[in-house]
C-alpha cells in the first residue's frame, strides 16, 4: 500500500500540473490495412479462408477468445467444465446488445449453435464442424448457457467456444437459406465494428466502430481495408497504415525495418512446408530409406536460397514451434552425408556400375520423380542436387498443387514437396503426411484418438508428444521449413499489433485479432499509448476530479469502496 | 438463304462452345468442394466427414448425374441464369459484370488507342521505309513491346505513383468517394485508368504496328499504287485512299481474334494495379474449379469472341466489297 500512497502524492501534484490542459479536439481516426475480398462478411458467406474468418471476426464474437498469452472471457465472463469436460456452463457478460439494439441473450447463443447444427450442409461449415460434438445446448436462464457434448473436448473453450460467432435469434430465426442470405441484417452481430460498406469487385471494405461496444469504444472510428496491388509500395507511398509478409519476402521487411515510420513484429505462421513419402510403395517403406534422404537433405540450405533466410527449420514432429504443443529436441536428420550413404549401403542400394547413381539390388537404377507444386519448385530443384550426391536420381515434376493434392490422395507417388497451415493444432497430426494418406501405424491412430478425447492437459501433452516423437522417428515426411509472417505497420496510426496465440480462433496466423483495436493494460485515458496522460488521468479518478468516470470508481461497478484503490493499483502495475 | 446458314452456323458454334464449357472445368482434378474445404495454401487441411462433403455437393447440385446436371445447365441458360459462383458465393452474373464493365472500359480503352496508333504509326513506317524514322520508330515500339507487361505496371507504380505521387497506384476508383457530380466521377475513374491503360496500350502496340508495317509495304508494291501515283495523285491520297484502306483488310481479322485474348489477357496488368477486371477472375476461378463461375465467364468470352468475329465480317463487307457481290 505504501506504492501507492507515493504515487497519490506524486499524482495529485502531478494533476494539478495537468489540470487545466484543455482536450484536444480530435479528428476521426481511421486506420487502413492490406486487404481484398473475402466475401461478404456474415458467419455464413465469408470466403472459406483465414481473412474472411477474420473479416467477420470483427463483426460477430465469440464466447472466448485468445490473446496473445492466453484464453480470455469474451462473451462470457467466467464458465466451468463437469463430468469429465463433456458438460460446459458459461455465464454471458451482463450488459451486451446486439448491433441494432436488442440484448444479446444466453437464448441467442443457444439459437446460434441449434441453428448452425440443423445448417451442416452450408458450405462453410467446416469452421464451424466442431458442433458435431454437440448433444444439446440449453439456456437455463438469461445469461448462463450449458453446453452438453457427446465426448469431452479439450480444446471446447478455443475450438468451439472461441470459434463459432453467435449470431441474434431474431434475425436468423426465419432464415432458411443462411448461404444466400445477404440482406443488410445478414451482418447485424455484437462486435467492435459494424459494417458501413462493401464492395465485391474492387475488393474494400469499410467498417465503423460500435459505440455501444460492451468491451469499450473502438480505438479507431473507422477501419477500412483494401486491396492494394503491391503492399510494400502502398505502405511506401502510405495509402494504408498496415500490411504482412511472409517467408521471402523477407527483401521488403528489411527495408522497411531500417525506416522509422515503420515498425516490424514477426510471427510464426502455422505453416509447414514437407518432404512427403509414401509409406506403402517400394522403397520409400523402408523407414532407414526414408532417414537416409533426411540425412541428405540440407534443410539450412534451402532456406538460405529459397526463402533467403525468411523461414526456421521446421520441427521434424510437424508442429510449429511456437505453438503451445511443440515438443522440442527431437532428432532434426543434419545434413550428414556419410551417414545417409551408410543407411543406404546397408539397405543394399549400391552403385554398382559406377555412374553415380545407386542401383536397386534388382540392378535397375534408383530413381524416381519428385512430385511438387509449382510455387516450390524451387526448393524441390535444390533437394534434387541433394540428394544426387548421396546417390539418389529425381526428376522435379511441378505441377498445379490441385493436380498434386489429387495425386497425392490417390497415393500414386513416391516423394513429393508441399505444405500446409494450421500446425498449432495437435488435430492436424492426424494423417501426418496429409494430403497423402499413406501412413498406417495403428499404435499411432489409438495415441492420436485418446488425446482428442484427454481432458487432462499434462496428459494430453505427453500423448501428443508421443504422437511429434513417432512422427520425427518414422518420417512419414520429413518437414523442411515454417515460414516467418511479418506485420509492417505505422506505430502512429495503430501500435498495438501483436500474434495471437496458437493464431486466432481454430488457427489463423493474422495479426488482426480484434483486441488490437482495445486499449492496453495500464492504458488509463484507453488511447492506446501509456504515457504521462494514463498517470494524468488516474490521478484524476483517484482525486475525484474526472468527469467522465464516477468519481474515483475505478472498476466502474458504481460503488466506491476498497476495490477501487486495489483496482486503480493494479492499473498503476499494468496487471489490469 | 446465305444468311440463313451463317446464322445456323453461329447458334451451333455457340452451342459447341457452352457443351465444352460445360466439359472441360469438370476434367480437372479436384472439385469446387475441395477448395471449399481444404485450404493448402494458407490455410488449415480439414480432413472432414464424407457425409458432411456429400450435404455440400448436394446443396449445389453436384451429386446429380452429370446428364442431369447437364440438363440443368441448357435450361438455366435459355432462362438466362448463369447460376451461383460457389467460392464468390453470389449470383455468377453479378460476380462477372461487376469486373466485365471494368475490363471492358480498361481494355477497351487501351485497345482503340493503340490500334489506332499502332495502324498509324506502322503506316508512316511503312510509307518511310527505311528511313531514319522508319527505324527509329520500329526499335522504339519493338523494344517497348518487349518488356512484360507486369515489369512496365511496376515501374509506372514506382515512378508515377510513388515517386511523383501523381497517379493512384491501385484500384479503378477512390474507395469511399462521395462524388459531387457526374463530371466527378468520370474525372476519378479517367484518373485511375492512366496508368493501367497506358502500359497495355505500350506493351501491345508493337502487334498491330508490325502488321500494318507488313501489309503496307505489300500494298505499296501493288500495282495499283503505281497507277494511282501515274494518275498523278497527291501522297496523302494515295496513302487514305487506296494503300490504309487495303492494308487494313488483314488487321480487321487479327483485332476480332484479338477480341478474346484481351477480356482475359489483362490479368498481369489488372493483378499489378488491383484493376477489379475479369482477367484475375477467371484465374481465380480456375484455382478453385468453380464450376458455374468458369461456366458463365467463358460463355461470356465465347459470345464476345463470336459478336467480334460477327463485326469483322460485317466491317469486311464495308472495306472490302468484293466480298459482299462474292
Amino acid at each position: 500500500m505504501r506504492k501507492l500512497l507515493v504515487f497519490l502524492m506524486l499524482a495529485a501534484l502531478l494533476a494539478s500540473g495537468f489540470a487545466g490542459m484543455p482536450a484536444a479536439a480530435e479528428d476521426k481516426k481511421v486506420l487502413k490495412i492490406e486487404g481484398g475480398d473475402y466475401g461478404y462478411p456474415s458467419p455464413f458467406t465469408f470466403y472459406s479462408r483465414g481473412p474472411g474468418y477474420i473479416r467477420m471476426s470483427l463483426i460477430f464474437d465469440t464466447l472466448t477468445w485468445k490473446d496473445d498469452e492466453e484464453i480470455i472471457p469474451w462473451l462470457a465472463k467466467s464458465w466451468k467444465s463437469e463430468n469429465g469436460g463433456t458438460k460446459w456452463t458459461l455465464y454471458l457478460e451482463d450488459d451486451v446488445r446486439w448491433h441494432d439494439g436488442e440484448p444479446l441473450t444466453a437464448d441467442d447463443v443457444k439459437f446460434t449453435y441449434e441453428y448452425i447444427k440443423d445448417h451442416s450442409g452450408s458450405p462453410l461449415f467446416k469452421w464451424f464442424s466442431v458442433l458435431n460434438y454437440m448433444d444439446h445446448v440449453e439456456a437455463p436462464n438469461d445469461r448462463t448457457v450449458v453446453v452438453t457434448l457427446t465426448d469431452p473436448l479439450p480444446s471446447f473453450l478455443t475450438d468451439f467456444a472461441g470459434c463459432i460467432p453467435i449470431i441474434p435469434e431474431h434475425i436468423w430465426k426465419d432464415v432458411s437459406d443462411p448461404t444466400r442470405f445477404t440482406d443488410p441484417e445478414a451482418v447485424i452481430g455484437s462486435g467492435p465494428f459494424k459494417l458501413a460498406e462493401y464492395n465485391k469487385a474492387e475488393g474494400y471494405y469499410l467498417y465503423e466502430a460500435n459505440e455501444d461496444y460492451f468491451k469499450g469504444v473502438p480505438l479507431v472510428d473507422e477501419l477500412i481495408l483494401l486491396e492494394v496491388g503491391d503492399p510494400a509500395l502502398a505502405l511506401s507511398a502510405g495509402e494504408i497504415d498496415e500490411a504482412s509478409f511472409w517467408g521471402s519476402e523477407i527483401d521488403a521487411v528489411e527495408t522497411f525495418e531500417a525506416d522509422p515510420n515503420f515498425e516490424v513484429i514477426s510471427g510464426p505462421s502455422f505453416w509447414v512446408l514437407k518432404t512427403i513419402f509414401n509409406c506403402e510403395k517400394y522403397p520409400t517403406n523402408i523407414p532407414d530409406f526414408r532417414r537416409a534422404i533426411a540425412y541428405g537433405i540440407d534443410r539450412g540450405e534451402i532456406i538460405d536460397q529459397v526463402v533467403h533466410g525468411g523461414a526456421i527449420v521446421a520441427n521434424t514432429g510437424i508442429l510449429h514451434p511456437d505453438s503451445s504443443w511443440y515438443m522440442p529436441g527431437l532428432p532434426d536428420y543434419a545434413k550428414n552425408d556419410a551417414v545417409a550413404n551408410q543407411l543406404l549401403d546397408d539397405l543394399g542400394f549400391i552403385d554398382t556400375d559406377g555412374d553415380g547413381i545407386r542401383e536397386y539390388p534388382s540392378g535397375e537404377d534408383l530413381e524416381f520423380e519428385l512430385l511438387t507444386g509449382d510455387r516450390f519448385a524451387r526448393e524441390a530443384e535444390l533437394i534434387q542436387e541433394q540428394l544426387e550426391a548421396i546417390g539418389i536420381k529425381t526428376t522435379v515434376k511441378a505441377m498445379s498443387t490441385k493436380t498434386l493434392d489429387a495425386i497425392l490422395k490417390e497415393g500414386n507417388f513416391y516423394i513429393a514437396v508441399s505444405g500446409h497451415g494450421g500446425i498449432a493444432n495437435p488435430n492436424l497430426l492426424e494423417t501426418p503426411n496429409w494430403p497423402g494418406d499413406t501412413y498406417h501405424n495403428d499404435t499411432y491412430d489409438s495415441i492420436f484418438l485418446e488425446q482428442e478425447t484427454e481432458m487432462n492437459h499434462a496428459k494430453r501433452k505427453d500423448l501428443v508428444n508421443q504422437l511429434q516423437k513417432t512422427i520425427a522417428n518414422d518420417l512419414p515426411v520429413y518437414t523442411l521449413y515454417h515460414p516467418l509472417i511479418w506485420s509492417v505497420y505505422n506505430p502512429d496510426k495503430l501500435d498495438r499489433w501483436f500474434y495471437t496465440l496458437n493464431g486466432v480462433a481454430t488457427g489463423i496466423p493474422i495479426e488482426m485479432n480484434k483486441l488490437i483495436f482495445f486499449a492496453r493494460f495500464g492504458d488509463a485515458n484507453e488511447d492506446g499509448d501509456i504515457d504521462m496522460r494514463d498517470v494524468t488521468k488516474i490521478a484524476r479518478m483517484i482525486c475525484w476530479l474526472d468527469p467522465e468516470t464516477d468519481a474515483a470508481d475505478a472498476n466502474r461497478d458504481d460503488k466506491l469502496n476498497v476495490l477501487d484503490i486495489i483496482y486503480t493499483e493494479l492499473i498503476i502495475l499494468g496487471r489490469v | 438463304m446465305h444468311h440463313l446458314t451463317k446464322i445456323t452456323a453461329y447458334i451451333l458454334i455457340i452451342f459447341v462452345a457452352i457443351s465444352i464449357n460445360f466439359a472441360l472445368p469438370r476434367m480437372m482434378p479436384g472439385d469446387p468442394i475441395t477448395s471449399l474445404t481444404d485450404d493448402p495454401t494458407t490455410g488449415m487441411p480439414v480432413i472432414m466427414d464424407e457425409d458432411i462433403k456429400e450435404e455440400i455437393r448436394s446443396y449445389y447440385g453436384l451429386d446429380k448425374p452429370i446428364s442431369e446436371q447437364y440438363t440443368d445447365y441448357l435450361k438455366d441458360i435459355l432462362k438466362c441464369d448463369l447460376g451461383w459462383s460457389i467460392y464468390y458465393n453470389a449470383p455468377v452474373a453479378e460476380v462477372i459484370f461487376e469486373r466485365l464493365k471494368w475490363t471492358l472500359l480498361l481494355v477497351g480503352t487501351s485497345t482503340l488507342i493503340y490500334m489506332i496508333l499502332g495502324i498509324f504509326l506502322g503506316a508512316v513506317s511503312a510509307w518511310k521505309r527505311g528511313e531514319r524514322g522508319d527505324l527509329g520508330l520500329l526499335v522504339s515500339v519493338l523494344s517497348i513491346g518487349s518488356f512484360p507487361s507486369f515489369f512496365l505496371a511496376m515501374l509506372f507504380i514506382i515512378l508515377f505513383g510513388v515517386k511523383l505521387d501523381i497517379f493512384p497506384i491501385f484500384g479503378a476508383t477512390t474507395p469511399f468517394m462521395e462524388y459531387s457530380s457526374t463530371f466527378d466521377a468520370f474525372k476519378d475513374v479517367l484518373y485511375h485508368l492512366i496508368l493501367p491503360a497506358s502500359t497495355l496500350v505500350l506493351t501491345s502496340i508493337d502487334g498491330p504496328y508490325l502488321l500494318m508495317r507488313n501489309s503496307m509495304l505489300g500494298v505499296l508494291g501493288e500495282d495499283y499504287i503505281v497507277t494511282a501515283r501515274a494518275k498523278g495523285l497527291t501522297e496523302w491520297a494515295i496513302l487514305k485512299d487506296h494503300a490504309i484502306k487495303n492494308a487494313l483488310l488483314p488487321i480487321t481479322t487479327v483485332i476480332a481474334i484479338r477480341m478474346g485474348f484481351m477480356i482475359s489477357g489483362a490479368i498481369f496488368v489488372e493483378t499489378v494495379f488491383a484493376y477489379p477486371g475479369i482477367g484475375k477472375l477467371l484465374y481465380d476461378a480456375v484455382s478453385f474449379s468453380d464450376y458455374p463461375l468458369l461456366q458463365g465467364a467463358f460463355l461470356i468470352i465465347t459470345l464476345i469472341i463470336i459478336a467480334a468475329n460477327f463485326i469483322a465480317d460485317m466491317t469486311y463487307l464495308y472495306l472490302d466489297p468484293r466480298v459482299k457481290h462474292g
